[in-house]
């Protein structure tokens, strides 16, 4: 079933036009990869999609479980499902991440006519979503990403993420500053979270990430427009080859 | 007559009166100061945001001792037991006694002065040079206040809390003085409550004087939640010999016009001092806080830490002054001030001012006037957090820095949940306070939807 469907997406910041004419399906149990050249519209993408108002859409729709999610505010979209791990987390200081993330939950849940969840409640689901990226520290006394290691802010988002349960999760370059040994954990919380009913996107420059989660399909944006899509094998050849050949595929065809 | 004739008059006629009232030297030097300068502080930079004119021009009048309001009024703060001294109208009413320990006095300044006049001269005075004019006027015509002597070797376990509040039916001008003496190595947490009891206009210049001698440590804290046609100014003067500590943390939730002016005189080595203070203003309300901080012996510290949030057309000043005199060596010093602002309109003047005569000190200041962080509220919007909800939480955590350092638990909770319900507009104040207290017809939010 279609989950995400954005049609002819075209998106500026200021005068710069940034996206030029998106296209892009994903279904529900599917993993897709963004890959591309730095500047070239993957972080522009992600944040259009979720509602950021630094940009601006000018032609397009994007569509989310049959909704026109461009009218929506941030906060609805994410209540609907939507969520974008950040590739630059924010230090909230005074704001626990306990405190941050029973917010969020009971917001989400107030969206869709459910009752708050309890503290012992919530206090039990975070223990249990804390394993998935084997999160140890104490989550009540500290705040929102300050202090935190550059792997310690990527284990968190993912540890968000298993909170809100969201329909779609977007990861923007998510493997950014990690070691070998958190990417690993990081990369197998995302595959614990996989469903048959949810679908995951994953912005990344580096095919090692995608060795963990195996991506269905391999989207190639490349000046605001996706111009390729295969399967994991072109993530491979574009480590192989860097994105030389692809500028070259496309000043062939237009001649 | 207006309150400055009613004051100016007062003051003369009193260095012309002999017997009970003649002037002690003391008095006659603050006459002198105010026939001298009167009420003009256009000039003077310590006073310059101050604007009492509504007040000053106004016609207020002086309460006399009023034995048959007993007010009932307690500022209770769940789950912690205090010795509660009420100073209504400006004079001190005698509480049922707690226990207290043992060589403590805790009297009225009236019966201080009557009684125990050789401990009275250690602090009347004392702590500071005469050098404006409402301290004169209230060290000229202050009418009672709280006298808390502290022996020396003795911690006292349960806080006192000095409830000022005005009960009257006119408009009042209310000249309270309070005198504090820790005696060596003794310690006291003080809770200083200012509140409205009803809407009526009030005016109080209100002056303490705190003494914490070797080794001693005082914890003084402040709430004040007046109503918006009240006048406060409220001075304190520390001085402090070596080795001894204090701490002072004030939240101001309310007040038509708000003056907390403080002074700190350390006159030892080795002496530590925190200065903090929290003000959530809205409407027209005025909000001005003045540090001075004398350091003028070698190895002192000293910790400023001001924040507030200012909605509507409300105004705030922030004026520190350390002074490291020469000789001062060693000497810590910071100054910090950082503002919300929500509105165009609402204002601040920030003033951090390091003055120093000496090498080898680490002093620092910094000031800061600002919105919330869009990037934060676009993070926590992100994960289904409401725009409302997460200006409330980012509003929380940044008072929350000021609120911290609160040594005892259940008074943090209960200003951590009187700022939490100022920030979300449902009321501001203790429950059994008349100017929030459980009535709708109190409305002062500030209101997050703005931003």
């Amino acid at each position: 079933m279609s989950l995400l469907s954005i049609r002819n997406l075209h998106a500026s910041i200021g005068d710069k036009e940034i996206l030029k004419g998106v296209n892009l399906e994903i279904n529900e149990g599917e993993v897709h990869s963004i890959m591309g050249p730095n500047g070239n519209g993957k972080s522009t993408l992600a944040a259009v999609i979720v509602g950021n108002s630094k940009f601006t859409v000018t032609q397009g729709e994007v569509i989310f479980k049959d909704k026109n999610i461009l009218d929506m505010s941030v906060e609805e979209r994410a209540a609907e499902g939507l969520f974008l791990g950040f590739q630059y987390p924010v230090e909230i200081p005074g704001v626990s991440i306990s405190n941050f993330m029973r917010t969020a939950v009971n917001e989400q849940r107030k969206y869709r006519g459910l009752d708050p969840l309890s503290g012992s409640e919530f206090f039990k689901l975070m223990e249990e979503k804390k394993q998935i990226v084997e999160l140890t520290s104490n989550l009540a006394s500290r705040s929102v990403n300050e202090g935190f290691s550059g792997g310690e802010k990527k284990k968190n988002e993912i540890f968000q993420m298993a909170m809100l349960d969201p329909k779609l999760a977007i990861l923007d370059e998510t493997d950014s500053g990690l070691d070998i040994d958190a990417l690993r954990i990081v990369a197998n919380g995302v595959n614990k979270l996989r469903r048959p009913d949810n679908a995951t996107v994953v912005i990344t420059h580096y095919q090692r990430l995608l060795d963990y989660i195996v991506p269905d399909f391999v989207h190639i944006l490349y000046e605001g427009r996706i111009v390729k899509t295969g399967d994991k094998n072109l993530a491979l050849e574009l480590e192989k080859k860097g994105y030389a050949w692809i500028k070259e595929e496309l000043e062939n065809s237009a001649k | 007559m207006t309150t400055t004739e009613l004051i100016l008059s007062k003051t003369a006629a009193l260095s012309t009166s002999d017997g009970p009232q003649s002037l002690t030297a003391l008095q006659r030097q603050a006459a002198d100061f105010l026939a001298e300068n009167r009420f003009a502080f256009r000039k003077n930079e310590v006073w310059r945001n101050v604007d009492f004119g509504e007040f000053m021009d106004d016609e207020l009048t002086s309460p006399l001792p009023d034995n048959s309001r007993q007010t009932s009024f307690s500022c209770d703060i769940p789950n912690l037991d205090t010795t509660k001294l009420t100073v209504c109208n400006g004079y001190y009413q005698a509480n049922a006694q707690d226990s207290i320990p043992n060589g403590v006095i805790i009297c009225s300044l009236r019966e201080a002065l009557d009684k125990h006049p050789q401990l009275v001269e250690k602090v009347l005075g004392q702590t500071t040079p005469v050098n404006n004019s409402f301290l004169s006027a209230n060290t000229a015509l202050f009418t009672d206040g709280v006298f808390i002597y502290i022996p020396d070797g003795v911690a006292v376990e349960k806080p006192l809390q000095i409830l000022s509040v005005a009960d009257h039916d006119k408009p009042m001008l209310l000249q309270t003085r309070n005198l504090v003496y820790i005696g060596k190595n003794s310690q006291l947490t003080l809770i200083h409550c200012d509140d409205s009891y009803n809407h009526n206009r009030c005016f109080s210049n209100t002056v303490t004087e705190i003494v914490i001698d070797e080794d001693a440590r005082l914890d003084h804290y402040k709430m004040q939640n007046l109503n918006d046609n009240s006048g406060l100014i409220n001075q304190t003067f520390v001085r402090m010999r070596q080795n001894s500590s204090l701490l002072s943390n004030g939240v101001s939730f309310n007040g038509g016009n708000i003056r907390n002016h403080n002074e700190i005189r350390m006159d030892g080595e080795h002496c530590n001092v925190q200065v903090h203070g929290l003000y959530l203003m809205d409407k027209e309300q005025k909000i001005d806080n003045y540090v001075y901080v004398e350091h003028s012996h070698p190895n002192c510290d000293s910790y400023e830490l001001f924040k507030g949030i200012l909605d509507d057309n409300a105004h705030g000043s922030f004026n520190g002054h350390v002074l490291v005199c020469d000789g001062a060596f060693k000497t810590n010093a910071s100054q910090s001030n950082k503002n919300i602002l929500l509105t165009d309109k609402a204002t601040i003047n920030s003033k951090p001012f390091l003055e120093i005569y000496n090498d080898d000190v680490k002093c620092s200041h910094g000031s800061s006037i600002g919105q919330l962080d869009e990037q934060a509220l676009f993070y926590m919007m992100q994960r289904g957090i409401r725009r409302h909800t997460a200006t409330t939480l980012l509003m929380f955590a940044f008072c929350d820095e000021v609120l911290k350092d609160i040594n005892i638990a259940p008074l943090q909770q209960q200003l951590r949940e009187m700022v939490r319900r100022r920030l979300q507009g449902e009321l501001t104040s203790c429950d059994n306070c008349v100017i929030g207290c459980n009535t709708n017809d109190c409305h002062f939010p500030i209101d997050t939807s703005r931003l």
